[in-house]
């Protein structure tokens, strides 16, 4: 690999902000809040502290690609999962809820926090169906923005995260 | 939590009375966690002792209070449609041909709350008029210092904008900034907020051609009603127009005015010698 | 009235169609976009569509292009009901000939505020 410093690493590195110059924790924070008290209850509070996720955890994401591609992504117990999917459905939820009601419904969440954090980064940027399953690796620590609440004292992360590792240091000459 | 049955039948009959808003049973944690920072900035540790005490020694400022604190998420664009359409189809064809083409058109939107009522107004005069800032300007006053700074800044979140506001008229008229949508600079020029108490004297501000006085009525007893009617006309061209909320009337308070029907609601128009 | 509500998600259809359940409406519900169309090819013909944006097979801005360019279907209002809300992104839909425009995450009285504006709110729900 040729170890020529032409200048372009550096250029294609300014036209590729990491997520922390576009957008901050509250903000993702107040995405998350306005999802929970449209869809899930009017009363429904994210307290902004960070809890341990059990063992056990689910995650859903969207991804997004546009001048900032990454993905966003929602990871929090199962046992958390079943209650939120129970909570968002209210009185349509059935008496058993199955593996499918659940990514279902933790998918869809996904989608709609997914879609507005999109919509708060510069544009315009296309949105992927949700997936659930287990969390898509952080490739660039530096292009991540966390946000960890508890929603009824249950632990629950919001991470958007950034699809292409770190551009290596050009060496010097 | 420590609202009591019957202090939760007490605040569920006022918010009734006051806004015709029905608070469905099952709503008692929002009750309390809407009225405790009110109870509290009382001096009043919990919900129930503050409605108690509201009850045993009624209180107008109180009520208004309870009441806003329960009902706010009620804001919306357009709220009630006909007096909002009545403008551009009725009211303004009319003024404008009443006016000379140099003079200005004045609207006062007298509790403007967080905004959406003055620029509703604003949006449908700049679809409705060439060079609508320069024909018309908007005046929107709050008894809350919060709300005219709302009004002013003119941002409103994703749960704001989806209350009633016509989707072409969401791209046609703001942009987004972060979360928000921000209304256009064009349209916060025409509106110019600014507090204002209308249970007192109120400033020299107008001769307006349109106000707009929906929902604030209510919270007042019969005679501060018609000391703010009486302050209202004064502050009125004599052929202007006067919009009350769906559920209020003049009826019975103040018989000097006309009660015009606009579409399926209703103005009040200054009575000519009253 | 009858209204179609398409979405991906059996949760997001379940609340939609409560909803507009409790407006008095009839619901038909659709997995995405060529499910719709079938609805609408097999002849029942909806006051209302309620549709997503991002869905497998076929997306809600080609359903919103496939029902416009249909003249058999002009009668029908399209919603549409979705998380995509940059500005560019609602402007091509209402472009593509939707009436109206709901921003995911919403809550019932949005819904019902956008069916009074179209004027598509039964009567006794009105008052």
């Amino acid at each position: 690999m040729s170890t020529v410093d032409t200048g372009e690493r550096r250029r294609s590195g300014e036209s590729r902000p990491v997520i922390t110059e576009l957008i901050d924790g509250p903000t993702i924070q107040s995405i998350a809040e306005d999802a929970w008290t449209a869809l899930v209850g009017e009363d429904e509070i994210l307290m902004p502290l960070p809890g341990e996720l059990p063992g056990n955890v689910l995650s859903s994401w969207v991804d997004v690609v546009g001048p900032w591609t990454g993905t966003v992504v929602l990871t929090t117990g199962r046992e958390t999962a079943a209650e939120l999917t129970r909570a968002l459905l209210g009185e349509h939820a059935p008496a058993e809820l199955d593996e499918e009601d659940i990514a279902d419904a933790f998918g869809e969440i996904a989608n709609v926090v997914g879609g507005n954090v999109k919509a708060a980064l510069p544009g315009p940027s296309a949105l992927s169906l949700p997936d659930v399953g287990e969390a898509p690796a952080v490739r660039n620590p530096a292009d991540l923005c966390r946000v960890d609440v508890l929603w009824r004292g249950e632990p629950l992360s919001i991470s958007v995260q950034g699809a292409l590792p770190a551009l290596p240091v050009p060496s010097q000459h | 939590m420590t609202l009591t049955a019957t202090s939760f039948d007490w605040v569920r009959a006022l918010v009734h009375k006051e806004s015709a808003i029905v608070l469905q049973p099952g709503k008692e944690y929002l009750v309390e966690a809407r009225l405790l920072p009110i109870a509290r900035q009382m001096g009043i540790p919990d919900v129930s002792q503050f409605v108690e005490s509201v009850r045993s020694r009624p209180n107008l400022d109180s009520n208004r209070r309870i009441v806003e604190a329960l009902t706010t998420n009620e804001t919306s664009w357009f709220r009630d449609g006909d007096p909002f359409t009545a403008l551009t189809s009725t009211v303004l064809p009319a003024l404008l041909a009443a006016r000379g083409p140099n003079e200005r058109l004045q609207i006062w939107s007298a509790a403007c709350s967080s905004g959406q009522e003055p620029y509703t107004i604003a949006m449908l005069l700049e679809d409705a008029l060439p060079n609508a800032a320069g024909r018309v300007s908007i005046t929107a006053t709050d008894l809350s210092r919060e709300m005219v700074e709302r009004t002013k800044a003119g941002r409103f979140s994703q749960l704001e904008v989806n209350r009633g506001l016509p989707a072409p008229m969401l791209v046609r008229h703001f942009t987004r900034a972060g979360t928000e949508w921000e209304v256009a600079a064009p349209l916060r020029r025409m509106v110019t907020a600014s507090e204002c108490n209308l249970a007192t004297a109120l400033p020299r501000m107008g001769p307006f051609d349109v106000v707009y006085l929906r929902n604030v009525l209510i919270y007042f007893d019969l005679s501060t009603k018609q000391a703010i009617l009486r302050r209202v006309r004064d502050l009125m061209r004599p052929d202007g127009w006067l919009f009350l909320g769906a559920a209020e009337t003049t009826l019975g308070v103040d018989d000097s005015w006309e009660r015009v029907v606009v579409g399926r609601s209703s103005a009040y128009r200054p009575l000519k010698g009253a | 009235m009858r209204a179609l509500v398409i979405d991906d998600s059996r949760a997001m259809r379940r609340i939609v169609t409560g909803i507009l359940e409790g407006l008095g409406y009839e619901v038909q519900q659709a997995g995405h976009g060529r499910e719709g169309l079938d609805v609408l090819d097999g002849g029942w013909l909806p006051d209302l569509v309620c549709v997503d944006w991002n869905m497998p097979v076929m997306d809600g801005l080609q359903f919103v292009s496939a029902v416009r360019s249909n003249p058999a279907w002009r009668n029908v209002t399209i919603m549409m009901v979705t998380s995509e809300s940059e500005h560019t992104q609602i402007v091509r839909a209402l472009a593509a000939g939707a009436h109206e425009y709901v921003i995911k995450p919403f809550t019932a009285d949005a819904i019902r505020d956008k069916l009074a504006l179209l004027g598509l709110l039964p009567q006794e729900v009105a008052l």
